[in-house]
Protein backbone atom coordinates (compact mmCIF):
# COMPACT_ATOMS: atom_id res chain seq x y z
CA UNK A 1 0.00 0.00 0.00
CA UNK A 2 2.70 2.43 1.07
CA UNK A 3 4.81 1.47 -1.92
CA UNK A 4 1.86 2.16 -4.22
CA UNK A 5 1.35 5.61 -2.74
CA UNK A 6 5.04 6.33 -3.03
CA UNK A 7 5.15 5.30 -6.69
CA UNK A 8 2.07 7.45 -7.33
CA UNK A 9 3.68 10.45 -5.68
CA UNK A 10 6.91 9.97 -7.63
CA UNK A 11 5.02 9.76 -10.96
CA UNK A 12 2.93 12.80 -10.10
CA UNK A 13 6.04 14.77 -9.09
CA UNK A 14 7.87 13.74 -12.25
CA UNK A 15 5.05 14.76 -14.51
CA UNK A 16 4.56 18.02 -12.58
CA UNK A 17 8.16 19.11 -13.04
CA UNK A 18 8.69 17.79 -16.55
CA UNK A 19 5.31 18.70 -18.05
CA UNK A 20 5.46 20.41 -21.45
CA UNK A 21 2.65 22.24 -23.14
CA UNK A 22 0.11 19.97 -24.79
CA UNK A 23 1.45 18.78 -28.09
CA UNK A 24 0.21 16.46 -30.76
CA UNK A 25 1.72 14.42 -33.53
CA UNK A 26 -1.48 14.45 -35.55
CA UNK A 27 -2.09 17.24 -38.04
CA UNK A 28 -5.77 18.29 -37.78
CA UNK A 29 -7.77 17.68 -40.92
CA UNK A 30 -8.31 21.41 -41.52
CA UNK A 31 -4.56 22.03 -41.61
CA UNK A 32 -1.72 20.95 -43.85
CA UNK A 33 1.06 21.16 -41.27
CA UNK A 34 1.91 22.01 -37.70
CA UNK A 35 5.00 24.12 -37.21
CA UNK A 36 6.00 24.05 -33.57
CA UNK A 37 2.35 23.13 -32.98
CA UNK A 38 1.16 26.19 -34.90
CA UNK A 39 -1.31 25.15 -37.61
CA UNK A 40 -0.81 25.99 -41.27
CA UNK A 41 -4.33 26.26 -42.65
CA UNK A 42 -5.47 24.02 -45.50
CA UNK A 43 -7.75 26.81 -46.80
CA UNK A 44 -4.74 29.13 -47.07
CA UNK A 45 -2.74 26.35 -48.73
CA UNK A 46 -5.41 25.82 -51.38
CA UNK A 47 -5.74 29.56 -51.92
CA UNK A 48 -1.98 29.90 -52.39
CA UNK A 49 -1.90 27.00 -54.85
CA UNK A 50 -4.60 28.75 -56.83
CA UNK A 51 -2.85 32.14 -56.64
CA UNK A 52 0.61 30.90 -57.56
CA UNK A 53 -0.20 28.24 -60.13
CA UNK A 54 -3.88 28.70 -60.96
CA UNK A 55 -4.63 25.09 -60.08
CA UNK A 56 -6.73 23.26 -57.52
CA UNK A 57 -5.33 20.50 -55.36
CA UNK A 58 -6.24 17.66 -57.67
CA UNK A 59 -4.55 19.31 -60.64
CA UNK A 60 -1.44 20.49 -58.84
CA UNK A 61 1.78 18.61 -59.50
CA UNK A 62 3.72 17.07 -56.64
CA UNK A 63 6.37 19.74 -57.13
CA UNK A 64 3.81 22.56 -56.92
CA UNK A 65 2.29 21.08 -53.78
CA UNK A 66 5.67 20.76 -52.10
CA UNK A 67 6.77 24.23 -53.12
CA UNK A 68 3.64 25.88 -51.69
CA UNK A 69 3.80 23.86 -48.49
CA UNK A 70 7.48 24.62 -48.09
CA UNK A 71 6.85 28.35 -48.61
CA UNK A 72 4.12 28.33 -45.99
CA UNK A 73 6.27 26.46 -43.47
CA UNK A 74 9.09 28.91 -44.10
CA UNK A 75 6.71 31.83 -43.54
CA UNK A 76 5.41 30.32 -40.30
CA UNK A 77 8.98 29.77 -39.05
CA UNK A 78 9.88 33.37 -39.78
CA UNK A 79 6.68 34.66 -38.16
CA UNK A 80 7.47 32.66 -35.04
CA UNK A 81 11.03 33.96 -35.04
CA UNK A 82 9.68 37.46 -35.54
CA UNK A 83 7.57 37.07 -32.42
CA UNK A 84 10.62 35.87 -30.48
CA UNK A 85 12.59 38.88 -31.68
CA UNK A 86 9.66 41.17 -30.95
CA UNK A 87 9.94 42.84 -34.34
CA UNK A 88 6.70 44.70 -33.64
CA UNK A 89 8.63 46.95 -31.29
CA UNK A 90 10.79 48.26 -34.13
CA UNK A 91 9.15 47.62 -37.50
CA UNK A 92 6.44 50.19 -38.37
CA UNK A 93 4.85 47.88 -40.97
CA UNK A 94 4.44 45.09 -38.43
CA UNK A 95 3.04 47.55 -35.90
CA UNK A 96 0.58 48.89 -38.42
CA UNK A 97 -0.49 45.37 -39.44
CA UNK A 98 -1.01 44.45 -35.78
CA UNK A 99 -3.11 47.55 -35.15
CA UNK A 100 -5.25 46.75 -38.19
CA UNK A 101 -5.63 43.12 -37.16
CA UNK A 102 -6.71 44.03 -33.62
CA UNK A 103 -9.16 46.62 -34.96
CA UNK A 104 -10.59 43.98 -37.27
CA UNK A 105 -10.91 41.52 -34.43
CA UNK A 106 -12.75 44.15 -32.39
CA UNK A 107 -15.02 45.03 -35.32
CA UNK A 108 -15.93 41.46 -36.23
CA UNK A 109 -18.95 41.30 -33.97
CA UNK A 110 -20.51 44.28 -35.66
CA UNK A 111 -19.80 42.99 -39.16
CA UNK A 112 -21.09 39.46 -38.65
CA UNK A 113 -24.20 40.34 -36.69
CA UNK A 114 -27.40 41.12 -38.54
CA UNK A 115 -29.24 44.08 -37.00
CA UNK A 116 -33.00 43.85 -36.61
CA UNK A 117 -35.27 45.70 -39.02
CA UNK A 118 -36.50 47.81 -36.09
CA UNK A 119 -32.95 48.88 -35.26
CA UNK A 120 -32.27 49.78 -38.89
CA UNK A 121 -35.49 51.70 -39.18
CA UNK A 122 -34.72 53.64 -36.04
CA UNK A 123 -31.25 54.46 -37.35
CA UNK A 124 -32.81 55.60 -40.63
CA UNK A 125 -35.28 57.84 -38.85
CA UNK A 126 -32.58 59.36 -36.65
CA UNK A 127 -30.27 60.10 -39.60
CA UNK A 128 -32.86 60.80 -42.28
CA UNK A 129 -30.94 63.83 -43.56
CA UNK A 130 -28.28 61.45 -44.94
CA UNK A 131 -30.72 59.61 -47.15
CA UNK A 132 -31.82 62.14 -49.73
CA UNK A 133 -31.39 62.31 -53.46
CA UNK A 134 -29.04 64.86 -54.99
CA UNK A 135 -30.95 67.90 -56.26
CA UNK A 136 -30.81 68.71 -59.98
CA UNK A 137 -31.12 72.08 -61.67
CA UNK A 138 -30.99 73.49 -65.19
CA UNK A 139 -30.28 77.19 -64.82
CA UNK A 140 -29.00 80.00 -67.04
CA UNK A 141 -26.73 82.55 -65.44
CA UNK A 142 -26.96 85.85 -67.28
CA UNK A 143 -24.41 88.54 -66.54
CA UNK A 144 -24.73 92.25 -67.21
CA UNK A 145 -22.32 95.15 -66.78
CA UNK A 146 -22.75 97.10 -63.56
CA UNK A 147 -24.05 100.03 -65.59
CA UNK A 148 -27.14 98.01 -66.58
CA UNK A 149 -28.41 97.81 -63.00
CA UNK A 150 -30.61 100.85 -63.33
CA UNK A 151 -32.17 99.56 -66.53
CA UNK A 152 -32.96 96.06 -65.29
CA UNK A 153 -36.65 95.74 -64.38
CA UNK A 154 -37.36 95.09 -60.71
CA UNK A 155 -40.60 93.26 -61.38
CA UNK A 156 -39.82 89.50 -61.78
CA UNK A 157 -42.20 89.05 -64.70
CA UNK A 158 -40.78 92.02 -66.57
CA UNK A 159 -37.25 90.85 -65.79
CA UNK A 160 -38.05 87.38 -67.14
CA UNK A 161 -39.42 88.93 -70.30
CA UNK A 162 -36.34 91.14 -70.68
CA UNK A 163 -33.82 88.35 -70.40
CA UNK A 164 -35.66 85.98 -72.71
CA UNK A 165 -36.02 88.61 -75.41
CA UNK A 166 -32.80 88.58 -77.48
CA UNK A 167 -32.88 92.24 -78.62
CA UNK A 168 -33.50 93.48 -75.04
CA UNK A 169 -30.72 91.25 -73.76
CA UNK A 170 -28.38 92.66 -76.38
CA UNK A 171 -29.43 96.19 -75.57
CA UNK A 172 -28.55 95.61 -71.90
CA UNK A 173 -25.21 94.02 -72.92
CA UNK A 174 -26.30 90.85 -71.19
CA UNK A 175 -24.81 87.44 -71.98
CA UNK A 176 -24.87 83.89 -70.69
CA UNK A 177 -21.92 83.52 -68.34
CA UNK A 178 -21.47 79.89 -69.49
CA UNK A 179 -20.91 78.81 -65.92
CA UNK A 180 -23.58 76.14 -66.13
CA UNK A 181 -24.33 73.70 -68.92
CA UNK A 182 -27.50 71.64 -69.10
CA UNK A 183 -28.80 69.72 -66.10
CA UNK A 184 -26.43 69.71 -63.17
CA UNK A 185 -26.46 68.13 -59.74
CA UNK A 186 -26.62 70.65 -56.94
CA UNK A 187 -23.02 70.07 -55.87
CA UNK A 188 -21.79 70.73 -59.42
CA UNK A 189 -24.00 73.82 -59.82
CA UNK A 190 -22.66 75.13 -56.52
CA UNK A 191 -19.08 74.73 -57.73
CA UNK A 192 -19.85 76.37 -61.06
CA UNK A 193 -22.02 79.25 -59.80
CA UNK A 194 -20.30 79.94 -56.51
CA UNK A 195 -21.94 79.98 -53.09
CA UNK A 196 -23.90 83.22 -53.42
CA UNK A 197 -25.47 82.53 -56.81
CA UNK A 198 -26.17 78.89 -55.90
CA UNK A 199 -27.95 79.96 -52.72
CA UNK A 200 -30.20 82.21 -54.79
CA UNK A 201 -30.72 79.55 -57.47
CA UNK A 202 -31.67 76.80 -55.04
CA UNK A 203 -34.78 78.65 -53.90
CA UNK A 204 -36.08 79.38 -57.40
CA UNK A 205 -39.00 77.44 -58.80
CA UNK A 206 -39.28 76.22 -62.38
CA UNK A 207 -39.46 79.21 -64.77
CA UNK A 208 -38.61 81.79 -62.10
CA UNK A 209 -35.84 84.38 -62.31
CA UNK A 210 -33.74 85.73 -59.48
CA UNK A 211 -33.47 89.37 -58.49
CA UNK A 212 -30.38 91.09 -59.96
CA UNK A 213 -27.38 90.03 -57.87
CA UNK A 214 -24.35 92.28 -57.88
CA UNK A 215 -20.99 90.50 -57.85
CA UNK A 216 -17.49 91.71 -58.64
CA UNK A 217 -17.79 90.68 -62.31
CA UNK A 218 -21.16 92.34 -62.93
CA UNK A 219 -24.87 91.94 -62.31
CA UNK A 220 -26.15 88.36 -62.43
CA UNK A 221 -29.69 87.22 -63.11
CA UNK A 222 -30.50 83.53 -62.79
CA UNK A 223 -33.12 82.02 -65.06
CA UNK A 224 -34.25 78.72 -63.60
CA UNK A 225 -35.51 76.35 -66.27
CA UNK A 226 -35.93 73.35 -64.02
CA UNK A 227 -35.22 72.78 -60.35
CA UNK A 228 -35.69 69.36 -58.74
CA UNK A 229 -35.04 69.66 -55.03
CA UNK A 230 -33.44 66.80 -53.07
CA UNK A 231 -36.07 64.24 -52.10
CA UNK A 232 -35.79 62.04 -49.00
CA UNK A 233 -35.49 58.36 -49.86
CA UNK A 234 -37.96 55.92 -48.40
CA UNK A 235 -36.61 53.28 -46.03
CA UNK A 236 -36.71 50.54 -48.67
CA UNK A 237 -34.65 52.55 -51.15
CA UNK A 238 -32.17 53.62 -48.51
CA UNK A 239 -31.90 50.29 -46.68
CA UNK A 240 -28.63 49.02 -48.22
CA UNK A 241 -26.93 52.30 -47.32
CA UNK A 242 -28.61 52.37 -43.91
CA UNK A 243 -27.26 48.88 -43.17
CA UNK A 244 -23.78 49.92 -44.23
CA UNK A 245 -23.88 53.11 -42.14
CA UNK A 246 -25.35 51.26 -39.17
CA UNK A 247 -22.53 48.72 -39.28
CA UNK A 248 -19.88 51.41 -39.69
CA UNK A 249 -21.23 53.21 -36.65
CA UNK A 250 -21.31 49.97 -34.66
CA UNK A 251 -17.71 49.24 -35.71
CA UNK A 252 -16.61 52.72 -34.62
CA UNK A 253 -18.35 52.28 -31.28
CA UNK A 254 -16.73 48.88 -30.74
CA UNK A 255 -13.31 50.26 -31.63
CA UNK A 256 -13.75 53.07 -29.12
CA UNK A 257 -14.87 50.74 -26.37
CA UNK A 258 -12.06 48.31 -27.21
CA UNK A 259 -9.54 51.12 -26.97
CA UNK A 260 -11.08 52.32 -23.74
CA UNK A 261 -10.81 48.79 -22.29
CA UNK A 262 -7.14 48.53 -23.33
CA UNK A 263 -6.37 51.90 -21.80
CA UNK A 264 -8.11 51.00 -18.57
CA UNK A 265 -6.16 47.81 -18.04
CA UNK A 266 -2.84 49.27 -19.20
CA UNK A 267 -0.19 50.76 -17.00
CA UNK A 268 0.87 53.84 -18.95
CA UNK A 269 3.60 56.05 -17.52
CA UNK A 270 4.17 59.40 -19.19
CA UNK A 271 7.41 61.35 -19.02
CA UNK A 272 7.40 64.29 -16.61
CA UNK A 273 7.87 66.90 -19.32
CA UNK A 274 4.89 65.66 -21.34
CA UNK A 275 2.36 65.29 -18.56
CA UNK B 1 -27.71 -8.50 -17.45
CA UNK B 2 -29.90 -8.09 -20.52
CA UNK B 3 -30.16 -4.37 -19.81
CA UNK B 4 -26.39 -4.16 -19.66
CA UNK B 5 -26.04 -5.86 -23.05
CA UNK B 6 -28.55 -3.44 -24.61
CA UNK B 7 -26.74 -0.52 -23.04
CA UNK B 8 -23.38 -1.71 -24.39
CA UNK B 9 -24.84 -2.32 -27.83
CA UNK B 10 -26.46 1.13 -27.87
CA UNK B 11 -23.21 2.75 -26.75
CA UNK B 12 -21.30 0.89 -29.47
CA UNK B 13 -23.86 2.02 -32.05
CA UNK B 14 -23.58 5.65 -30.95
CA UNK B 15 -19.79 5.36 -30.98
CA UNK B 16 -19.89 3.82 -34.47
CA UNK B 17 -22.11 6.62 -35.79
CA UNK B 18 -19.90 9.22 -34.16
CA UNK B 19 -16.77 7.58 -35.56
CA UNK B 20 -18.27 7.39 -39.04
CA UNK B 21 -19.27 11.06 -38.89
CA UNK B 22 -15.88 12.01 -37.58
CA UNK B 23 -14.18 10.02 -40.35
CA UNK B 24 -16.39 11.62 -43.00
CA UNK B 25 -15.69 15.09 -41.56
CA UNK B 26 -11.94 14.44 -41.78
CA UNK B 27 -12.29 13.14 -45.32
CA UNK B 28 -14.31 16.18 -46.21
CA UNK B 29 -11.66 18.56 -44.93
CA UNK B 30 -8.77 16.70 -46.53
CA UNK B 31 -10.42 16.48 -49.95
CA UNK B 32 -9.92 18.98 -52.74
CA UNK B 33 -13.11 21.06 -52.43
CA UNK B 34 -13.50 21.27 -56.19
CA UNK B 35 -13.45 17.48 -56.45
CA UNK B 36 -16.15 17.00 -53.83
CA UNK B 37 -19.17 17.38 -56.14
CA UNK B 38 -17.95 14.14 -57.70
CA UNK B 39 -18.06 12.27 -54.39
CA UNK B 40 -21.74 11.58 -53.81
CA UNK B 41 -21.28 10.22 -50.29
CA UNK B 42 -19.23 13.14 -48.99
CA UNK B 43 -21.39 15.66 -50.81
CA UNK B 44 -24.54 14.27 -49.20
CA UNK B 45 -22.84 14.28 -45.81
CA UNK B 46 -21.74 17.91 -46.24
CA UNK B 47 -25.06 19.14 -47.58
CA UNK B 48 -26.96 17.48 -44.72
CA UNK B 49 -24.76 19.29 -42.19
CA UNK B 50 -24.51 22.50 -44.21
CA UNK B 51 -28.23 23.18 -44.42
CA UNK B 52 -28.76 24.05 -40.71
CA UNK B 53 -25.59 26.13 -40.77
CA UNK B 54 -26.95 28.05 -43.74
CA UNK B 55 -30.23 28.61 -41.93
CA UNK B 56 -28.40 29.87 -38.85
CA UNK B 57 -25.79 32.08 -40.49
CA UNK B 58 -26.77 32.98 -44.05
CA UNK B 59 -30.56 32.87 -44.30
CA UNK B 60 -30.97 36.21 -42.50
CA UNK B 61 -29.72 37.93 -45.67
CA UNK B 62 -29.94 35.34 -48.45
CA UNK B 63 -33.32 33.97 -47.36
CA UNK B 64 -34.10 30.43 -46.24
CA UNK B 65 -34.14 29.21 -49.83
CA UNK B 66 -31.01 31.17 -50.76
CA UNK B 67 -32.76 33.14 -53.47
CA UNK B 68 -31.48 36.48 -52.16
CA UNK B 69 -33.19 39.83 -52.19
CA UNK B 70 -32.96 42.37 -54.99
CA UNK B 71 -34.29 45.15 -52.76
CA UNK B 72 -31.19 44.93 -50.62
CA UNK B 73 -28.76 43.66 -53.24
CA UNK B 74 -28.34 40.20 -51.75
CA UNK B 75 -27.35 37.77 -54.51
CA UNK B 76 -29.48 34.78 -55.48
CA UNK B 77 -27.37 31.72 -54.66
CA UNK B 78 -29.60 29.32 -56.55
CA UNK B 79 -29.27 30.68 -60.08
CA UNK B 80 -25.67 29.60 -60.78
CA UNK B 81 -24.90 33.18 -61.82
CA UNK B 82 -21.79 34.14 -59.87
CA UNK B 83 -20.76 37.62 -58.92
CA UNK B 84 -17.40 36.42 -57.58
CA UNK B 85 -15.63 33.55 -59.30
CA UNK B 86 -17.33 30.86 -61.30
CA UNK B 87 -19.14 28.93 -58.59
CA UNK B 88 -16.46 26.34 -57.83
CA UNK B 89 -16.76 25.04 -54.25
CA UNK B 90 -13.28 26.43 -53.43
CA UNK B 91 -14.38 29.89 -54.58
CA UNK B 92 -17.61 29.71 -52.57
CA UNK B 93 -15.56 28.61 -49.58
CA UNK B 94 -13.23 31.57 -49.98
CA UNK B 95 -16.17 34.00 -49.91
CA UNK B 96 -17.46 32.35 -46.73
CA UNK B 97 -13.99 32.33 -45.18
CA UNK B 98 -13.03 35.93 -45.81
CA UNK B 99 -16.22 37.65 -46.93
CA UNK B 100 -16.79 40.54 -49.30
CA UNK B 101 -15.72 44.01 -48.18
CA UNK B 102 -15.71 42.53 -44.69
CA UNK B 103 -12.54 44.43 -43.70
CA UNK B 104 -10.71 41.11 -43.55
CA UNK B 105 -7.42 41.61 -45.40
CA UNK B 106 -8.12 38.54 -47.53
CA UNK B 107 -11.68 39.54 -48.40
CA UNK B 108 -12.83 40.35 -51.92
CA UNK B 109 -12.64 44.10 -51.73
CA UNK B 110 -11.07 45.31 -54.93
CA UNK B 111 -13.98 47.36 -56.18
CA UNK B 112 -17.07 49.31 -55.20
CA UNK B 113 -19.77 50.80 -57.39
CA UNK B 114 -19.08 54.55 -57.29
CA UNK B 115 -21.86 57.05 -56.53
CA UNK B 116 -21.74 59.18 -59.67
CA UNK B 117 -24.24 61.73 -58.36
CA UNK B 118 -22.01 62.61 -55.42
CA UNK B 119 -19.13 65.09 -55.43
CA UNK B 120 -16.66 62.29 -54.71
CA UNK B 121 -18.03 59.13 -56.33
CA UNK B 122 -15.41 56.82 -54.82
CA UNK B 123 -13.49 58.19 -51.84
CA UNK B 124 -10.87 55.51 -52.46
CA UNK B 125 -10.18 56.59 -56.04
CA UNK B 126 -9.91 60.30 -56.68
CA UNK B 127 -9.63 59.72 -60.46
CA UNK B 128 -13.32 58.84 -60.74
CA UNK B 129 -15.27 62.00 -61.53
CA UNK B 130 -19.01 62.59 -61.06
CA UNK B 131 -21.35 62.37 -64.05
CA UNK B 132 -24.13 64.80 -64.91
CA UNK B 133 -27.78 63.67 -64.69
CA UNK B 134 -27.82 63.61 -68.50
CA UNK B 135 -24.70 61.44 -68.61
CA UNK B 136 -26.30 58.95 -66.23
CA UNK B 137 -29.39 58.84 -68.42
CA UNK B 138 -27.21 58.12 -71.46
CA UNK B 139 -25.37 55.29 -69.72
CA UNK B 140 -28.73 53.79 -68.74
CA UNK B 141 -29.84 53.85 -72.38
CA UNK B 142 -26.59 52.14 -73.38
CA UNK B 143 -27.21 49.41 -70.80
CA UNK B 144 -30.79 48.98 -72.02
CA UNK B 145 -29.44 48.39 -75.52
CA UNK B 146 -26.83 45.94 -74.21
CA UNK B 147 -29.68 43.95 -72.64
CA UNK B 148 -31.58 43.96 -75.92
CA UNK B 149 -34.29 46.27 -74.63
CA UNK B 150 -35.71 49.32 -76.44
CA UNK B 151 -33.50 52.38 -76.04
CA UNK B 152 -32.99 55.87 -77.46
CA UNK B 153 -30.41 55.39 -80.22
CA UNK B 154 -28.76 58.81 -79.89
CA UNK B 155 -28.46 58.45 -76.12
CA UNK B 156 -27.09 54.92 -76.60
CA UNK B 157 -24.13 56.19 -78.60
CA UNK B 158 -23.42 58.93 -76.05
CA UNK B 159 -23.79 56.35 -73.27
CA UNK B 160 -21.42 53.94 -75.01
CA UNK B 161 -18.79 56.68 -75.22
CA UNK B 162 -19.22 57.41 -71.54
CA UNK B 163 -19.19 53.74 -70.57
CA UNK B 164 -15.96 53.09 -72.42
CA UNK B 165 -14.53 56.54 -71.82
CA UNK B 166 -14.43 59.06 -69.03
CA UNK B 167 -17.23 57.40 -67.02
CA UNK B 168 -14.71 54.63 -66.40
CA UNK B 169 -17.45 51.95 -66.21
CA UNK B 170 -15.50 49.62 -68.52
CA UNK B 171 -12.72 49.45 -65.99
CA UNK B 172 -14.76 47.08 -63.81
CA UNK B 173 -17.66 45.97 -66.01
CA UNK B 174 -15.44 45.43 -69.10
CA UNK B 175 -15.92 47.04 -72.50
CA UNK B 176 -18.89 44.82 -73.44
CA UNK B 177 -20.59 45.34 -70.03
CA UNK B 178 -20.37 41.62 -69.33
CA UNK B 179 -18.72 42.27 -65.97
CA UNK B 180 -15.70 40.72 -64.30
CA UNK B 181 -16.15 37.98 -61.74
CA UNK B 182 -12.54 38.41 -60.60
CA UNK B 183 -13.56 41.62 -58.84
CA UNK B 184 -17.29 41.08 -58.37
CA UNK B 185 -18.40 43.47 -61.11
CA UNK B 186 -21.81 42.26 -62.30
CA UNK B 187 -22.65 41.42 -65.88
CA UNK B 188 -24.84 44.35 -66.97
CA UNK B 189 -25.87 42.84 -70.27
CA UNK B 190 -27.96 39.96 -68.95
CA UNK B 191 -31.35 39.77 -67.28
CA UNK B 192 -29.96 39.02 -63.81
CA UNK B 193 -30.21 42.03 -61.52
CA UNK B 194 -28.55 42.40 -58.17
CA UNK B 195 -30.33 45.58 -57.06
CA UNK B 196 -33.89 46.43 -58.01
CA UNK B 197 -36.01 45.27 -60.89
CA UNK B 198 -33.75 46.24 -63.78
CA UNK B 199 -35.85 49.30 -64.60
CA UNK B 200 -34.34 52.64 -65.58
CA UNK B 201 -35.17 53.95 -62.09
CA UNK B 202 -33.34 51.08 -60.40
CA UNK B 203 -30.31 51.54 -62.66
CA UNK B 204 -30.34 55.26 -61.89
CA UNK B 205 -30.24 54.53 -58.15
CA UNK B 206 -27.23 52.24 -58.58
CA UNK B 207 -25.28 54.59 -60.84
CA UNK B 208 -26.18 57.78 -58.98
CA UNK B 209 -25.80 56.61 -55.39
CA UNK B 210 -23.42 53.65 -55.67
CA UNK B 211 -23.41 50.15 -54.22
CA UNK B 212 -21.08 48.27 -51.94
CA UNK B 213 -22.67 45.17 -50.46
CA UNK B 214 -20.98 43.33 -47.63
CA UNK B 215 -20.73 39.65 -46.77
CA UNK B 216 -19.10 38.91 -43.42
CA UNK B 217 -15.98 36.78 -43.02
CA UNK B 218 -16.70 33.61 -41.07
CA UNK B 219 -13.19 32.22 -40.78
CA UNK B 220 -12.81 33.20 -37.15
CA UNK B 221 -16.44 32.50 -36.30
CA UNK B 222 -16.97 29.03 -37.72
CA UNK B 223 -14.86 25.90 -37.89
CA UNK B 224 -13.12 24.89 -41.11
CA UNK B 225 -15.48 21.91 -41.30
CA UNK B 226 -18.58 24.10 -40.96
CA UNK B 227 -17.34 26.45 -43.66
CA UNK B 228 -16.69 23.58 -46.06
CA UNK B 229 -20.14 22.13 -45.33
CA UNK B 230 -21.71 25.52 -45.92
CA UNK B 231 -19.80 25.96 -49.18
CA UNK B 232 -21.01 22.59 -50.44
CA UNK B 233 -24.55 23.32 -49.36
CA UNK B 234 -24.45 26.57 -51.36
CA UNK B 235 -22.94 24.66 -54.27
CA UNK B 236 -25.76 22.11 -54.06
CA UNK B 237 -28.53 24.71 -54.16
CA UNK B 238 -26.92 26.38 -57.15
CA UNK B 239 -26.54 23.05 -58.94
CA UNK B 240 -29.85 21.32 -58.17
CA UNK B 241 -29.00 18.38 -60.43
CA UNK B 242 -25.89 17.56 -58.46
CA UNK B 243 -27.65 15.86 -55.59
CA UNK B 244 -30.11 13.93 -57.74
CA UNK B 245 -27.38 12.71 -60.06
CA UNK B 246 -25.08 11.98 -57.19
CA UNK B 247 -22.26 13.28 -59.30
Amino acid sequence: MAAGVLIGLILAGYSLFTARSASTLIVPAEDVALVNQQPVSRADYLALLQTLYGVDLSHATQEQRHKVLDDMIREELFVQRGKELDVASTDPDVRSALVNAVELEIAENAITSQPSEAALRQFFETHQDRYVSEGVMRVRDLVFPASALAELPRDPEALKKAITDAPTLAHLNGRDSGKTKGEEFYFAAKIHLGDELFAAARDLGNGEVSRPIQLSDGIHVLDMEQNRHPVPFGFAAARPQVLSDYRNQAVDKLKLSGESFLRKRANVLIADDLR
Amino acid sequence: MRFLVVLIMASLLVAAVFAADSYAARQLLRADPDALPGDAMLLRFAVRRGRPLFEARCAACHGASGTGDTVNGVPDLTDNDWLYGTGRPAEIEKVIDYGIRSRNPKAWNLAIMPAYARPQPNPGDKNIQPLTPGDIGDVIEFLMRQQGRPADAVAVSRGAALFTGHGGCYDCHSLDAKGDSAIGAPNLSDAVTLYGDGSRGALYMSIAYGRQGVCPAWITRASAASIRELALYVYSISHPGTMQNGS
